[in-house]
């Protein structure tokens, strides 16, 4: 199924008055992945996240802008419900993976953030060697026979997180000793060791010298090859490098969502035009 | 007199402190900004000197005067009475004088005591004039001293910052200086006693018979019987099943309450269990003997066996861990033995082998246990650990970043995984030394031992005999009707190496801890 004949059919429908839903995409459409219709989030009585649809594309980088608070980060961890550890968090609405609920409770949450990873804003690698923060994923979810498949497994993680050669002859080594850069893509090489279908990227370079976001862009780019991923950027240069989807949130209302080129040329809504022209935020 | 002078530099001290405030804001005037200091501090300058200059002379002189009023009742009383007194008569005197003096109860009264008495009182007096015009003046003096500093430029903020430095620092001397003489009399005493014992110290260190007063109608110490093996092979046994019973408990309680419990129970189960950590040590000694020694007493036929049976399956699963270290893959490989219950069979045949092992030593499962005994003591301080190592270890675990949970659940894994698996190793080296702060207080531990293990010496491996420790040994010493200066030399060699052991337990401790902040800071 397209973008173009699943919105064709019921967009009128399901976009709200703030949400604009793409019509067409220009090139073959790719798959869609996940979907989100009228979610709300409310932390304890504050709405933070207010009647969201949202479609995300397989083979695509998604970016959320928005200015500090408005609740691109806490959507995004609807994604993958690690807003389940927060107790006073609430979700409602309906959030899908491959058509599938994700709020349903037939839903393991532990299975599904196996299959939607998430990449947070601060490098985070556990106090382990390098080889088993990688192996750390396939471990848990027993994703390989033995040790070779598992050496395997971490070197692919590695070299598609363009760690390999810098870190292939210090395996051993504490993952905490490496710079900030190297420590983030550690944190994404042991991201994708998980296999995900879908990266969740909060800020993840938010923390990094301009060098080393340059490296992760990169690295978001060549990763797209096989996975859907969704970032999270305070940068709007960053969002316009990296993505092809942009996500505008403000407030906690999702007020624009399209083609990247056209929210940076063209955008719909006023507010998305104050926002990426630095009048708001 | 004294005190009426403390209070007279006191009341001077608050006027220094008012009067350079005072003056420093007359002369600043409207040029506010101007003054290099603030007027509070030309006043806390002032008053500080005041109170040291004040209580400093009030010191002084009053030591000094009382020095000189002790030696010249020593040599009037000399006189007074003609002969030669021997220190304990002519101690006893002086403080009849004084007692009739003061109004107190003198041993008997005479002439002698009298005119003693009649010069005591009149030199107080003297004494506590020349401490009134001694500390009054020097208090008076360091006022017009400092306030005739006071200016515009005056560094009163600067100079008032180095005296409460130079406080601060004669405060950590003090307790610096006391652990040192501490220290130093430990080690002082001790080299007495391995004197005693001719310097022999491989008696000491590894003799097996301790019974060091044995020789002291001879007026000596047996130098055969001053083996302090079974004293430190108690100690280590008590602290081993204490450790076996607080580690698990106290561990498993931190993880419950740092990540499973809600909020509102953590609230009120922390304080719950730090509760524990209060009650004294003689009540848990008390229930240790009156309830917990009675009942392994008369339960010594379930008990053994079940004693038996942990310890075999312990056995085994160090044998596991260390066949997967040899040979990794072992325990899957062993695990889908027997039809997928290989690891069960595994267990049942060391569990089975420990319960032989006893059967084979005492077919009738009737067990002589003493009615005070290792484990009993072992068990309750385990009890009285607890909290210690609960509520370290909580602090350390909610310490781990709640960065490195979120890495772990946004991978998939389940909560019990993440404890394992990523807080754990993380808060390992504050788990280890929360453990040794709980090892090194069971060593220290006293009361529970001297009531529920007993004062018999004795080297054994049975937890259910009766032993003694390092600390009881020394209680027994001090407070046995040995003389102080025969008993005392084995109690200061004992405290010394346990202090040693402890020091030594410690300085890891804090070595582990320092490498942990340095992982996250």
């Amino acid at each position: 199924m397209t973008v173009a004949e699943d919105l064709g059919g019921d967009a009128p429908a399901e976009t709200g008055a703030v949400a604009r839903i793409p019509s067409a995409s220009a090139r073959t459409a790719p798959e869609l992945k996940m979907t989100a219709r009228s979610c709300d989030v409310f932390y304890g009585d504050n709405h933070a996240i207010k009647n969201v649809d949202v479609d995300i594309l397989d083979n695509t980088v998604t970016a959320f802008i928005g200015p500090s608070g408005c609740g691109k980060s806490t959507f995004l961890r609807c994604l993958n419900r690690m807003n389940d550890t927060i107790d006073i968090c609430r979700v409602t609405g309906e959030l899908t993976l491959d058509g599938e609920d994700i709020y349903d409770a037939k839903v393991d949450p532990v299975q599904l953030r196996a299959r939607v990873g998430m990449v947070f804003q601060k490098p985070n690698p556990f106090p382990k060697s390098i080889y088993d923060n990688v192996a750390y994923g396939p471990r848990i979810h027993g994703l390989v026979r033995n040790k070779a498949d598992l050496d395997d497994v971490v070197e692919q993680s590695l070299r598609r997180a363009s760690l390999w050669g810098e870190v292939s002859d210090r395996l051993d080594q504490p993952g905490t000793g490496l710079s900030g850069g190297q420590q983030q893509r550690l944190c994404i090489a042991r991201a994708i060791a998980t296999a995900p279908e879908v990266l969740l990227m909060d800020e993840p370079c938010s923390a990094l010298d301009p060098i080393a976001t340059a490296r992760v862009e990169e690295l978001i780019h060549e990763l797209r090859e096989n996975y859907s991923i969704v970032i999270v950027t305070h940068s709007m240069q960053q969002a316009a490098r990296v993505s092809q989807k942009t996500a505008f949130f403000h407030l906690g209302h999702l007020v624009e969502y399209d083609d990247t080129t056209k929210i940076f040329t063209n955008p719909h809504d006023k507010r998305t035009q104050d926002y990426i022209t630095g009048r708001i935020g | 007199m004294t005190l009426l002078t403390a209070l007279a530099i006191l009341i001077i001290a608050a006027a220094a402190f008012l009067l350079g405030r005072a003056k420093a804001s007359a002369l600043a005037g409207d040029n506010y900004a101007q003054l290099h200091s603030r007027p509070n501090y030309h006043g806390l300058y002032s008053l500080m000197w005041v109170l040291i200059a004040g209580l400093g002379a009030l010191i002084v002189v009053s030591g000094l005067a009382g020095a000189v009023i002790d030696s010249t009742m020593t040599s009037r009383a000399s006189a007074l009475t003609g002969e030669a007194l021997s220190q304990i008569q002519l101690d006893l005197m002086l403080n009849d004088a004084r007692a009739i003096a003061t109004g107190g109860i003198p041993s008997s009264v005479d002439p002698a005591r009298e005119a003693l008495a009649e010069y005591y009182t009149a030199a107080g007096f003297w004494r506590g004039v020349a401490v009134l015009i001694a500390g009054v003046g020097a208090a008076l003096a360091a006022l017009l001293r400092t306030r005739s500093q006071i200016s515009m430029e005056w560094r009163a903020r600067n100079r008032s910052e180095r005296v409460i430095r130079a406080v601060l620092a004669v405060s950590a001397t003090i307790a610096i200086l006391t652990t040192v003489g501490i220290v130093l009399s430990l080690i002082g005493e001790t080299l007495i006693f391995f004197n005693r014992i001719d310097w022999r110290l491989f008696d000491y260190f590894f003799g097996t018979t301790w019974s060091p007063l044995a020789g002291v109608f001879e007026g000596k110490l047996d130098p055969e019987k001053v083996g302090a093996i079974p004293l430190f092979a108690g100690t280590a046994m008590i602290t081993v099943i204490a450790m076996l019973v607080a580690v698990p408990i106290g561990l498993m309680a931190a993880i419950y309450l740092s990540d499973f419990a809600s909020p509102k129970v953590r609230a009120w189960t922390k304080p719950l269990l730090e509760v524990l950590a209060g009650i004294p040590t003689v009540v848990y000694g008390f229930f240790a003997a009156i309830t917990v020694a009675p009942f392994i007493r008369d339960n010594g036929g379930v008990i053994v066996p079940i004693l038996g049976l942990l310890a075999a399956v312990i056995v085994g699963f160090l044998a596991l861990l260390l066949l997967e270290r040899a040979r990794p893959g072992f325990r899957q490989s062993l695990t889908r033995q027997a039809g997928g219950y290989g690891l069960v069979a595994y267990f049942a045949v060391f569990a089975l082998g420990g319960l032989a092992v006893i059967w084979s030593a005492n077919p009738g499962f009737t067990f002589d246990v003493a009615s005070e005994s290792a484990l009993a003591a072992g068990v309750v301080m385990g009890i009285m650990i607890i909290p210690f190592i609960s509520s370290l270890s909580d602090d350390v675990i909610n310490a781990v970043p709640q960065s490195l949970r979120d890495g772990s659940y946004g991978l998939g894994a389940t909560k019990a995984e993440t404890i394992r698996q990523v807080i754990l190793p993380a808060a390992l080296p504050g788990i280890v030394s929360a453990v040794l702060l709980g090892v090194s207080r069971a060593v220290g531990e006293t009361m529970i031992v001297v009531m529920a293990a007993g004062q018999g010496a004795n080297l054994t491996w049975n937890p259910m005999e009766t032993v003694t420790t390092v600390t009881v040994q020394i209680v027994a010493l001090i407070t046995g009707d040995t003389e102080a200066d025969t008993a005392a030399a084995p109690a200061f060699a004992l405290g010394f190496t346990l202090f040693f052991i402890t020091l030594a337990l410690n300085i890891y401790a804090l070595r582990i801890v320092r490498k942990y902040r340095e992982l996250y800071d």
